[in-house]
């Protein structure tokens, strides 16, 4: 027995002596019987630990990651990809198959109108500067996709592959970055640890761009269990200010086979991608929380949703046609109501792609047909809504050098409700690319900063400590007390002070007092350890963001506070740790940068 | 059981590379890929439709049951 585990076992017998409790606790522990160590299968000192260089590093191998690749190379730039993932294979990028395209010739409205509309839908809390990017180059980014051969196949990775092998860009897949890098006030780069073999990588870098999506809680049934936040995390610990926590995606998974995301979606990943038109909506998603938390779940489903077929995950979805009605709950603006009666059939989408490669077979997401439970994206915010806080229209963070695209930045693009099938991949094209090349032109301004040597250490130490520790918790474990807190409809979705301070008390004490004994004995269990890490500061981040949102707007619901409140919060939340460490938030008036 | 089985193998990667929350790894005495990590597996298929030689097959259940509210 190590000295280490003699003393804290001997800690244990303080604490808990004296106790008749503790006494009959103890005497069932055999204490005599050696610990259980973590013995890990693989060696901790074998890593070998490399310096990669570039002037733009772009973090993510989704639709934001290639396009802020390709245009950063493009812009002149030296640019190098790492991805946790395969090109166009991970994160939610490979499930959305329709991508919005503003085409001034055929749209029912003007550019004005759409960024009007959508700023109505969200009851004021999208970002007109980001939904105006959307119409403005959807169009083009659709295009360089088709010339790629996007559309041509169900699988992306062939055709994100041809502009990066074109342009030579190195790609460095099955990397998980933990950590960014920060001198001198500036970001300078990243580390993180290769999954199929004992390596750390460093990467020296003049700027970045974070691509790396949202994330959820590992649920069941929705195809983002490698999303867990990462990339907001790793910028919030380096002090950048992120938002968008309080709001949620609420979508439903079938009652059948509901830990399955290839049928809840019936098939549709097989489905070649195709684009949409203009067609904006108000659906919420944790409408049908609310009728099932009045109601229960019901033989129908969770109860009324609306508006057509999403093309992608997190994408809002038809309800069955026949809908209970229960009073109140989330607001709906007058324009977006559907009084009564089932939702409208989805339109055809029209236009000769669409004709061209539109699959005819039934397919869509969880809801079109069936009874159906929620939970399954429990702890992903809406897209385009949650991540790293923007200064300006190129996705630039609050840390200088550092840009967020798609997912991983908070542009509010259609603001805390998603308004427009497609909208979500095609923002990630334009996003991606409009970052890309701030970030490439940014790089030939800076210098590049030594990485000391220190620094280097201590961040391979945090990589590898997971391993090092005799003992703990393992990742899932963790991982499913976190679940059994924050999924529940009565935590996450129909909010309540009471409630959410006891799940903020759970939270925290896994983040005190779990996050730094995670468990691995495998690089898979070291990804899971720090991916759980990711999600517990993200679950603090979304019950402190709920708590303070005292209204309710668009998906954020609370039961205490049902009305939209124009007077106090007409604004964003963001939150960024001080220099003690702790979790701080500010209001931003929608419609302002940050200060 | 979600990813099930993996039979002829042609020892590519391309399941391996796919898969987004690294359930499967290469056995690289046999240069043959094995499921690693099932209880990881979420059941999104693009292991199977990354396959060039169709060896892996996938039932829609989760190998731990999930429980739902109401069915």
């Amino acid at each position: 027995m190590s000295k280490k585990t003699d003393l804290s076992r001997r800690r244990f017998m303080g604490a808990a002596a004296g106790t008749l409790l503790g006494a009959s606790a103890l005497s069932s522990l055999n204490l005599n019987a050696a610990p259980v160590k973590n013995q890990p299968k693989i060696d901790p000192q074998a890593f070998s630990s490399n310096l990669l260089e570039t002037d733009v590093l772009v973090i993510g191998g989704g639709m934001a990651g290639l396009f802020a690749a390709v245009k950063a190379h493009d812009a002149g730039a030296r640019v190098l990809i790492v991805s946790k993932g395969r090109l166009g294979s991970s994160g939610l990028t490979p499930f959305a198959k329709g991508i919005f395209s503003y085409d001034p010739a055929t749209a029912n409205m003007s550019i004005d109108e759409f960024v009007a509309k959508v700023s109505e839908s969200s009851l004021g809390s999208s970002n007109p500067v980001f939904t105006r990017q959307l119409a403005e180059y959807s169009k083009a980014r659709v295009e360089e996709l088709k010339s790629w051969g996007f559309f041509d196949s169900a699988l992306y990775n062939n055709s994100f592959m041809r502009p990066i092998e074109a342009r030579g860009i190195p790609l460095h897949e099955r990397i998980m970055i933990t950590h960014l890098l920060k001198e001198q006030g500036r970001v300078v780069g990243a580390s993180g640890f290769s999954l199929d073999d004992n390596r750390i990588l460093h990467f020296r870098a003049k700027t970045v761009v974070l691509c790396t999506g949202s994330g959820g809680f590992k649920s069941s049934g929705f195809p983002l269990c490698d999303l867990t936040h990462d990339g907001t995390v790793m910028a919030y610990k380096i002090g950048a200010k992120v938002t968008g926590k309080e709001w949620n995606d609420g979508h439903p998974a079938s009652a059948v086979n509901s830990g399955s995301c290839y049928d809840n979606w019936h098939g549709q990943v097989e489905e070649k991608p195709n684009i949409t038109s203009v067609d904006i909506h108000h659906d919420l998603g944790v409408d049908m929380n609310y009728t099932a938390y009045v109601l229960g779940p019901s033989s129908q489903g969770m109860g009324p949703p609306g508006g057509p077929a999403g093309k992608g995950p997190g994408e809002r979805s038809d309800g069955p046609p026949s809908m209970e009605q229960v009073s109140g709950g989330p607001y709906v603006p007058e324009a977006f109501r559907r009084a009564g009666g089932p939702p409208p059939m989805p339109p055809q989408q029209s236009g000769f792609l669409a004709g061209l490669f539109g699959d005819k077979k039934p397919s869509g997401p969880p809801g079109m047909q069936g009874p159906k439970v929620g939970g399954s994206s429990a702890g992903m915010a809406i897209h385009k809504s949650e991540g790293l806080v923007p200064v300006d229209e190129t996705g630039l963070s609050t840390v200088p050098g550092l840009y967020a695209a798609g997912d991983a930045l908070g542009s509010y693009m259609s603001g805390g409700i998603y308004t427009q099938i497609g909208s979500s991949l095609a923002g990630s094209a334009v996003q991606g690319a409009i970052a890309g090349e701030a970030a490439a032109k940014a790089s030939q301004k800076a210098k590049a900063v030594e990485l000391p040597a220190s620094k280097l250490a201590a961040v391979e130490e945090e990589i590898l400590a997971p391993l090092q520790r005799e003992r703990g918790y393992s990742p899932a474990w963790v991982t499913q007390v976190l679940q059994s807190v924050m999924i529940p409809n009565f935590v996450l979705y129909i909010k309540k002070e009471r409630l959410m301070q006891a799940a903020l008390a759970y939270v925290e004490e896994l983040r005190e007092h779990h996050v730094p004994m995670l468990l691995a004995d495998d690089r898979h269990k070291l990804r899971l350890a720090h991916e759980t890490e990711n999600m517990i500061i993200t679950a603090e981040m979304k019950m402190r963001a709920s708590l303070m949102r005292k209204e309710s707007r668009c998906s954020h619901y609370r039961l205490d506070y049902p009305e939209v409140d124009d007077v106090n919060w007409r604004a964003w939340i963001n939150i960024w740790q001080d220099e003690k460490g702790q979790m701080q938030l500010e209001k931003q008036p929608f419609g302002t940068w940050p200060v | 059981m979600p990813i099930h089985e993996i039979s002829g193998c042609i020892g590519c990667e391309a399941c391996v590379k796919s898969c987004p929350t690294d359930v499967i790894q290469m056995d690289r005495e046999r240069n043959k890929a094995y499921i690693a990590y099932v209880e990881d597996c979420q059941i999104c298929h693009l292991c199977r439709l990354y396959c060039p030689v169709g060896a892996i097959s996938i039932t829609p259940e989760k190998s731990i049951p999930v429980m739902v509210s109401w069915r």
